[in-house]
């Protein structure tokens, strides 16, 4: 079954790491989708630019209202995602607790809705 | 350019849905997919299941500790996603404001990360 681990992190801490932390963060990341890649169990993943790139689209009475930023104050923000093929949420868990993010921030699993 | 479409709205309207309008939300979703893929923009789609089928994932200490349900407590939460090959930002925007829920919810959109 597939899942989502969506990456959480507070985006100003992770802004004062120095380089040679940003490289340590960025070598654990590509360890670790080795390591899924391996198991058979990568779907997808990306990293996504920071909130402060973020667009958020509302159509009120008929008007589309840009807003810059993300779509709500949140104390961390979405950096990224996978999506893994696990057996069960219990294997889900055992892989989210393996991203790097998940030691700073916090993980979402979200079970994929599969639709026909 | 790609980027990631992210379809936020209040879950507890959904739950309050009749059968013919959780259908109708179905088919304007299809619309829509179809049109993007007509218009060669569709990269990848996902539908999630709510949030009280979620579980947020942290380690500290070396502990594994899970907590149920979403990351935080928002408004509304994230129900979808679409990646999408959009040639600029203004198009995304044009994009975006013709998903379903922009009506009635929020539609975060994020340039993804190119290594």
């Amino acid at each position: 079954m597939r899942y989502m681990m969506l990456i959480y992190s507070n985006e100003a801490e992770e802004a004062k790491l120095s380089q040679e932390e940003m490289q340590a963060v960025f070598t654990a990341y590509g360890a670790f989708s080795s390591e899924v890649q391996e198991r058979g169990v990568m779907h997808s993943g990306e990293a996504l630019q920071p909130t402060a790139q973020a667009v958020t689209v509302r159509v009120r009475d008929g008007q589309t209202v840009p807003t810059d930023g993300p779509f709500a104050e949140t104390k961390e923000q979405l950096g990224g995602f996978y999506i893994l093929d696990c057996k069960d949420m219990d294997e889900a868990v055992e892989l989210a607790a393996k991203i790097p993010g998940a030691k700073t921030g916090s993980v979402e699993i979200r079970p994929i809705m599969e639709l026909g | 350019m790609r980027y990631m479409i992210l379809i936020y709205w209040d879950e507890t309207i959904d739950a309050q849905f009749t059968p013919e309008e959780r259908e109708a939300q179905f088919e304007a979703y299809r619309a829509f997919t179809e049109e993007v893929r007509e218009r060669g923009l569709m990269l990848n789609a996902d539908a999630l299941q709510p949030t009280p089928a979620a579980t947020t994932v942290r380690v500290k200490g070396g502990k594994v500790l899970t907590t149920d349900g979403p990351f935080a407590e928002t408004k509304e939460q994230l129900g979808g996603y679409y990646i999408l090959d959009c040639k600029d930002l203004d198009q995304a925007i044009e994009i975006a404001a013709l998903i379903p829920h922009a009506r009635n919810g929020s539609i975060e959109i994020r340039p993804v990360l190119e290594y």
